[in-house]
């Protein structure tokens, strides 16, 4: 049987989403991090930061997602990415994009490559205006001019799918194209601000199945594996089949707080704080991540699908049936009947030497 | 045949590797894309940091020869890595 992430434990993430500041200058009615703004705990200061970006290097820790609160609001925040180039790591930041002037663009470019993740959440400043905040379309579709006329060339447009802009998604994908981005897809959650919001940002049935369809249909557009749960056949060979939290991935808050990922930041799950043990022991030992990388859908077992979602998001799980290994309440064949659906297979694996 | 014993395998600069306990792991980081690679101990990464970042073919059996050629060539073929004459 070829390796997988199944099948086998890495000795090391393959990425970081490190949150690197509290601070936003928004207010998303969808925040996955709305509580960080609220915690007030602090942050890591330059020197904890490169200590930090120190170690994810020694355990070759390929990529570091920054993201917030909004990052560029740190005023060491390009120190911070300097340093972490210079170690050899992989940057992406997440950024709304309300920021962005020639001079920081002038300063990306030459730490380049930086992956930009710009957040837009919707093809229209109606639809985008009510989650991110009213005037947010024409600021942020400014940063995204500036970046298209510099030639910048590696962003994407990042939009979290919701009632509200679901309908939208084909046009959103036209107007990343118009500015030489590419498109990428996130899955709303109920964590953060999305807590209070699920209810009337949630997609229904019809949407799931449809955005499935959709993203099928497109196989060019990035996802993060948000979707995977929903994943149609086309696209296995394109991601993972099943969550990466504290497997291939886990998450850093602004004080050093350490957790599976980005959506289960809350008490119940912290793994440790990189400012009391180091971020090598907490990955390799935490009680917790050890849960994660043990966790199965046991009642998961019989579905056609196990192979290719392994049980789904179990923060989505978590959130909404408070058990972590309770089935993702939006898989696709908890929407889709069996006989509605297409086969599934195994994700194709990289060929083998004996 | 044995050509990846004088051809130089690049890894592209959007494209990390690192040894894991099965082998390979690459990440490509424009795709995100995550490819395993059950290698043994037939390839070597190159430094996690370095400008010229080359993928060391390690002598192996004679029996082992045409499974490293191909698996190589499977790499080329996903854009993992890029066949390049030794300098």
């Amino acid at each position: 049987m070829p390796p997988s992430l199944s099948s086998t434990r890495l000795r090391a993430p393959v990425n970081v989403t490190w949150e690197i500041t509290e601070a936003c200058n928004l207010r998303c009615t969808h925040c996955l991090s709305a509580e960080l703004r609220t915690a007030g705990r602090g942050e890591l200061d330059l020197d904890q930061c490169r200590a930090l970006i120190d170690e994810l290097a020694r355990m070759e820790v390929f990529q570091v997602n920054f993201g917030g609160g909004e990052p560029f609001l740190r005023d060491d925040f390009l120190d911070i990415l300097r340093y972490a180039h210079s170690r050899g790591i992989t940057n992406c930041v997440s950024t709304n994009g309300t920021l962005l002037d020639d001079a920081l663009v002038d300063e990306l470019l030459r730490v380049a490559p930086v992956y930009l993740q710009v957040s837009l959440d919707g093809a229209c400043a109606d639809t985008n205006d009510a989650i991110r905040g009213r005037g947010t379309f024409a600021r942020i579709l400014a940063g995204i001019e500036l970046l298209s006329e510099r030639g910048y060339p590696d962003f994407s447009l990042n939009l979290v799918v919701t009632r509200l802009n679901v309908a939208e998604i084909a046009d959103f994908d036209r107007l990343a194209r118009r500015y030489g981005a590419k498109t990428r897809l996130s899955r709303f959650r109920p964590s953060g601000a999305g807590c209070s919001t699920w209810e009337d940002y949630r997609l229904t049935r019809d949407q799931l199945v449809e955005l499935s369809a959709f993203l099928g249909d497109h196989p060019e557009i990035l996802t993060g594996d948000s979707f995977f749960a929903l994943t149609p056949d086309s696209r296995r060979a394109l991601g993972l089949n099943m969550c990466g939290a504290a497997k291939m991935t886990c998450a850093v808050a602004p004080d050093g707080r350490v957790y599976p990922c980005a959506f289960l930041c809350h008490p119940d799950f912290l793994a440790g704080n990189v400012t009391a043990e180091p971020f090598a022991a907490i990955f390799r030992s935490s009680p917790v991540l050890e849960r994660f990388r043990e966790l199965e859908v046991d009642t998961c077992r019989t579905c056609d699908r196990f192979s290719v979602c392994h049980g789904g998001c179990p923060a989505v799980a978590c959130f909404l049936t408070e058990s972590l290994d309770r089935p993702d309440p939006e898989c696709l064949r908890a929407v889709l009947p069996v006989t509605e659906a297409v086969p599934v297979r195994e994700a194709i694996p990289a060929k083998e030497v004996a | 045949m044995s050509t990846e014993r004088t051809t130089e395998y690049l890894v592209p600069d959007w494209v990390r590797v690192r040894r894991e306990s099965f082998g390979l792991l690459f990440y490509d980081t424009r795709s995100t894309r995550l490819t395993f690679v059950r290698s043994g101990d037939s390839l070597a990464p190159p430094p996690f940091t370095g400008p010229r970042r080359s993928l060391r073919v390690n002598p192996v059996d004679e029996g082992r020869r045409p499974a490293v050629s191909r698996l190589l060539q499977s790499l080329v073929a996903k854009g993992l890595i890029v066949a390049a004459e030794p300098q």
